[in-house]
């Protein structure tokens, strides 16, 4: 068992209770209220990782969310999750963490050999290297180096934890709940706003956690607890905390990520994390600010780290990070931290400062040194001297390095938000067109000192407020004093010989940025990318403005003439399973049963998705040894006797209103004006540029009552157009539509036997005889002894064929009716393969031929497209070139040799020419094997179909290699003149 | 005559379930029906409505209860309203009844089976609502008799907000199980 040897008195820990974790399999403890990151520092444990390229000892860099070296794998399979910062990780019990990218131990990584090897692994190099050849780039050289370089790994387990997402609304977002935000939060709540107020860190207050300001006379610390408790107890405010905010959308939308039981040794079954949809009507941006390194030699080793962590171990976790402790800085924050130190007892071997001015304060037993900087360090898996440029040698365990800080203005910019460089402070500031209703205040906003940014806060909040027409009450603004933050412009130590780490993340150095600079890549996005500068987890929070800096030298120009890249969404990362949420599995997506589906399955079907429903595929009976032998069974029984299917989800859309005729007229290509009552039609929609849309029938059941089907696939998309047609080409027209697709059950009842078998369902009087009830009829009638029903004398099978409706909850009972009365006929329900090839066989079109590239004409349904009246897209559909003579056609196919099948997605060329696409006449669109002639027949699209019947055409699979010999023939194999269906 | 008697069935199985603050049952006994206003025939119907229910037609996004309680008006957009009731599973007479009452001056359609009807009631409501739900569902934002369309989990719902925290659920019938299902997980996960 480590011991804690660095953990000193006070911070914000509960010592009354311990919490047990390994690293790298070894025990360790810690405290509630600690991060990893903080519970390793203070069991010794400085070296973490290594270096993503150079395999160099990192150790933790930061305290917060900007951690660019500090990732490990947290947690074991199948829960293990790479790439998780030490530093935002919350301490359990039980808690497992490995340290990775290393081959053998942390301590001996034998792949550490490539820091040897830097000088041929510059920047670009794989760009500029392993060119040949050309076939060992992927198998060979892109492997090793994606083995040899990278970040964790993932279990390749199924993820067991389970997420969710949701929906918030407010009228104030506030963002980060350091002082602005409190302050801000505390003047919106008291004025009886709703507010939520949103903190990535488990424990809100930003800063005052980590520092040892006071306000209105009590610590910050305090002052934050005694607000959050006020916030806490109002209604109309939403705290969370362990939420990250991290995108800004349009229309005050804003994503937030909240970690519900990371900090959790099990989930318990509960979301592991929630994806929030934030709807705000303002947003106050107080995300703080972020410290910055300055670039020196060796600056990469366990031990270095930003000053303002350095005092957030030491003040809030009680942890010092070394016990001779160096602080090098450009700026008078800085400074706080060697006070604070020493407040603590730390010892502090020195403080450095850039800048040649008179010391901001007076350290006890610490050497100052001014005008002066750190050119190299030493140690071999941490910090143990520093060397300055004047050559002196102190030893030091660590390093605290402050180089100013900038704000985090990156959700400002997630909107093309363009930040303005402040030369008062040395940093971007929020600028350009923020999001809509977006402000910004405090350090976020450039106040970088304590009292300026309680005003900042508090007085946003009530200028938004003013703006929500919210009176605000009047209250007295926490106050503080205005610390110094005077800063320097100094980004690197120009007299370090060796190499300066600015990216540590993804191990890009200060030469790095001057040589992509000497190679051209100049513009900050192409620095970017071509040294990969500011990517992966960190997003290069604490690298780049000190690389914008190096670059604005290199060519001469400002920081600000230099530019950022453009900050995108997320802030920081989000688990691939949170951007899923709970759709997984079989609730990937909704899906809808039809009513007779209880039966379907208590009658062995197969189910299969079409769209989002679940259909029967066919229904296997005992003996049966494939699915072939249940569907063509199916086909033959519904063409000999009766077969049943249940056909309620082709689309189904109740239009009423004295102009439905009109507007149905004006939709379809073919005349609907003078359709009779107690008649059905079969109509064919065309794209308003002349391309079939979709098909289906059209019932009149009243003067002013229609009801129109649609093919299932197209079922939302046809309301959507008919309602777009009803509301804006036509408002004069009185119609409404509203959809009854699941409020029918319907099945098709088709076959000779089809009359006899609904005989025994009707009620009497209705005559279902050929005189009273012909082909193409439709009526409302009683069934079962007084059930509402519809009947359709319709025919997608090609035999004497009716569709019945009854109410959907009637459906299931409805389907076990229809066969306990077809039981003397032998009557058998049929799923979507046997309609399918009684589909094929009547010649009828369907999706595979409605693909949105053909045309009436190609369809054969030339005639269909009336001459007499205007329709949507009829002017288009007359242009020449959808009209041309050698236009495609919808024809059949047979193969010469009936034992060969055909294929679909075949093309057809004509016999003697070479197969080649420049010969294509046309493709096979659908085949199915028909039992009733004994072979495969298609349907498909040739040039000139129409004429050519009886050619033979080789039908040709190149994917396949497969070619078969067919005859051109009508497309409508069965009963070609209709005279089964119309009884 | 036929032979055959068609029995209805729930299409949740009358679904019903309590968990801790939160109740959620399947109102299998409920009659939907449309009642479409005509072109230019508002005043008419704002009449006919009044007539029929001793209520006026609510504005949109609003319901109303007719006077003797027995139903609901729900005013789903200009020129659409909904008027739900109770009725008996095997009845299916409920759009002659309401085209009845509302003296043939709207197109009535009978929704009844287009839709399932959850209710969705106790304090932990509306916290299980917000995992689901984009809309805004804070009781001074969306009021006692408040219906809105919108969308919960890609399913289009209806959502009545019929007393303190109570709320009926309106979708598909034929994603029933889809719909149930996203409700109970919210549930669960808020619990």
């Amino acid at each position: 068992m480590s011991q804690q040897t660095h953990r000193i008195s006070g911070g914000l820990i509960d010592r009354s209770s311990t919490l047990g974790f390994t690293f790298n399999g070894k025990p360790m403890q810690g405290h509630p209220g600690d991060t990893l990151a903080s519970a390793l520092l203070a069991n010794g444990q400085r070296l973490v990782g290594r270096g993503f390229k150079y395999h160099r000892p990192r150790g933790i860099f930061t305290a917060g969310s900007e951690e660019p070296n500090a990732l490990i794998e947290l947690r074991s399979a199948p829960h293990q999750e790479p790439n998780t910062r030490a530093t935002v990780t919350e301490l359990f019990d039980g808690l497992t963490a490995t340290s990775q990218n290393h081959r053998g131990p942390l301590e001996f990584d034998f792949m550490a050999v490539t820091d040897l090897l830097y000088p041929f692994l510059s920047i670009g190099f794989y760009y500029k290297t392993f060119m040949w050849p050309k076939a060992f780039w992927e198998k060979i050289y892109e492997p090793i180096i994606r083995s040899s370089a990278g970040l964790g790994s993932l279990s390749m387990q199924e993820d067991p934890d389970t997420y969710d997402k949701g929906f918030l609304h407010c009228d104030l977002l506030v963002i980060g709940a350091g002082p602005a935000g409190l302050a801000a939060a505390l003047t919106a709540a008291r004025s009886g706003a709703q507010v939520i107020l949103a903190d990535e860190d488990h424990r809100a207050g930003g800063r005052l956690n980590a520092e040892t300001y006071d306000i209105d006379g009590i610590s910050g610390t305090e002052w934050a607890a005694q607000t959050l408790a006020e916030l806490s107890a109002m209604d109309n405010v939403r705290l969370m905390v362990r939420t990250t905010v991290y995108g800004a959308y349009d229309h005050g939308v804003y994503g937030a990520l909240e970690r519900c039981t990371d900090h959790l040794a099990s989930s318990d079954g509960k979301p592991r994390q929630v994806l929030w949809r934030i709807y705000s009507k303002r947003a106050l941006l107080t995300a703080g600010a972020t410290e910055r390194p300055i670039a020196f030699g060796n600056n990469d080793r366990p031990g270095i780290m930003l000053a303002g962590a350095v005092r957030t171990y030491v003040n809030r976790y009680g942890v010092t990070p070394g016990k001779q402790v160096a602080i090098f800085t450009n700026n008078d924050d800085g400074w706080r931290t060697a006070t604070d130190l020493a407040a603590k007892g730390v010892y502090i071997s020195a403080v450095i400062d850039a800048r040649d001015i008179e010391p901001p304060a007076t350290v006890a037993g610490a050497a100052v040194y001014m005008g002066s900087s750190v050119v190299d360090t030493a140690g071999r898996r941490g910090l143990h001297s520093i060397t300055l440029a004047s050559g002196e040698r102190i030893e030091s365990d660590c390093l605290a390095i402050s180089g100013g800080w900038s704000p985090n203005v990156h959700l400002t910019c997630h909107q093309r938000g363009k930040p303005q460089w402040r030369d008062d402070i040395n940093a971007f500031v929020p600028g350009g067109t923020l999001p809509a209703g977006m402000q910004v205040a405090g350090a976020a906003n450039g106040a970088l000192s304590l009292g300026a940014a309680l005003r900042d806060g508090a007085d946003c909040a009530a200028r938004t407020l003013a703006d929500l027409g919210i009176k605000s009450k009047a209250s007295k603004a926490p106050t503080a004093s205005d610390e110094a933050h005077r800063s320097s412009a100094y980004w690197h130590v120009p007299e370090s010989r060796p190499r300066a780490w600015l990216d540590m993340q993804n191990d890009v150095t200060v030469k790095d940025i001057k040589q992509s600079y000497k190679e051209g890549f100049r513009s900050v996005e192409h620095l970017k990318r071509y040294t990969t500068l500011g990517m992966a987890t960190d997003q290069g929070k604490t690298s780049n403005i000190p690389a914008l800096a190096i670059m604005a030298e290199c060519t001469g120009k400002t920081i600000p003439e230099t530019g950022t890249t453009i900050f995108r969404p997320p802030y920081t990362p989000i688990p691939m399973g949170a951007l899923a949420g709970r759709a997984r599995s079989k609730d990937f997506r909704p899906y809808r049963l039809t009513p007779s589906h209880k039966w379907a399955e208590n009658n062995g079907a197969t189910f299969v998705e079409t769209g989002n429903w679940l259909r029967a595929q066919w229904f296997a009976r005992p003996g049966e040894k494939g699915w072939r032998d249940s569907v063509d069974r199916e086909v033959e029984m519904t063409h000999a006797s009766v077969g049943i299917c249940d056909v309620t989800t082709l689309g189904k859309i109740d239009i009423q209103g004295k102009d439905t005729a009109e507007f149905l007229n004006h939709v379809y290509t073919n005349a609907f004006l003078k359709l009779p009552v107690g008649k059905v039609r079969y109509g064919l929609m065309l794209r308003e540029d002349g391309i079939a849309y979709d098909d289906g029938t059209t019932a009149r059941l009243g003067e002013n009552h229609f009801v129109m089907t649609t093919t299932t696939a197209n079922a939302v998309l046809v309301f959507r157009r008919l309602e777009f047609a009803r509301q804006c080409l036509w408002p004069g027209l009185d119609v409404h539509l509203i959809s009854t697709t699941d409020g029918w059950a319907q099945f098709a009842v088709a076959g000779p036997n089809s009359r006899n078998l609904l005989s025994k369902i009707v009620d009497a009087p209705f005559d279902l005889s050929n005189e009273a009830f012909p082909f193409m009829a439709c009526s409302e009638l009683t069934i079962c002894g007084g059930t509402p029903a519809r009947l359709f004398r319709i025919s997608f099978s090609g035999e004497m064929a009716y569709e019945i409706a009854v109410p959907a909850r009637f459906g299931n009972a409805m389907m076990g009716a229809l066969m306990e009365a077809g039981k003397e006929y032998d009557a058998v329900p049929y799923g979507t393969e046997a309609l399918g090839v009684m589909r094929i066989e009547k010649g009828h079109a369907a999706g595979n031929e409605l693909n949105g590239q053909t045309t009436a004409l190609n369809l054969g349904l030339g005639g269909f497209v009336s001459k007499k009246k205007d329709c949507i897209g009829k002017t288009l559909s007359l242009r020449p070139e959808l009209n041309r003579d050698d236009a495609i056609r919808l024809v059949g196919f047979k193969p010469v040799d009936h034992s060969q099948t055909l294929l679909a997605g075949s093309h057809f060329i004509t016999k003697g020419e070479t197969a080649n696409m420049a010969n294509d006449q046309g493709w096979m669109t659908s085949v199915a094997y028909s039992p009733t002639f004994g072979h495969s027949i298609g349907l498909g699209f040739i040039k000139r179909g129409h004429e050519r019947k009886g050619e033979i055409i080789r039908v040709v699979n190149p994917a396949r290699n497969i070619e078969v010999e067919a005859e051109i023939v009508s497309p409508h194999f069965y009963d070609p003149e209709g005279g089964l269906q119309r009884g | 005559m036929a032979d055959f008697t068609l029995t209805a069935e729930p299409f949740l199985g009358r679904f019903e379930q309590h968990y801790d603050d939160v109740k959620l049952r399947e109102i299998y006994d409920v009659a939907v029906v449309s009642a479409a206003i005509p072109l230019r025939k508002l005043t008419a119907a704002k009449k006919a409505v009044r007539a029929a229910f001793g209520v006026d037609l609510p504005e949109v996004g609003l319901s109303a209860l007719s006077q003797d309680s027995a139903m609901r008006i729900l005013r789903l957009g200009t020129d659409q309203a909904f008027v739900v009731f109770p009725r008996a599973q095997q009845d299916t007479g409920a759009e002659p009844h309401i085209a009845d009452l509302l003296g043939g001056v709207f197109y009535t359609t009978d929704q009844s089976d287009v839709w399932v009807t959850l209710e969705l009631s106790g304090a932990g409501a509306r916290r299980a609502l917000e995992r689901i739900c984009p809309l805004n569902l804070a009781p001074d934002a969306f009021g006692i008799g408040a219906v809105a369309r919108t969308s919960m989990e890609h399913l289009g719902t209806v959502i009545i907000r019929t007393c303190d925290d109570s709320f009926l659920l309106m979708s598909a019938s034929s994603s029933a199980h889809s719909f149930l299902h996203a409700i109970e997980t919210s549930i669960a996960n808020t619990a």
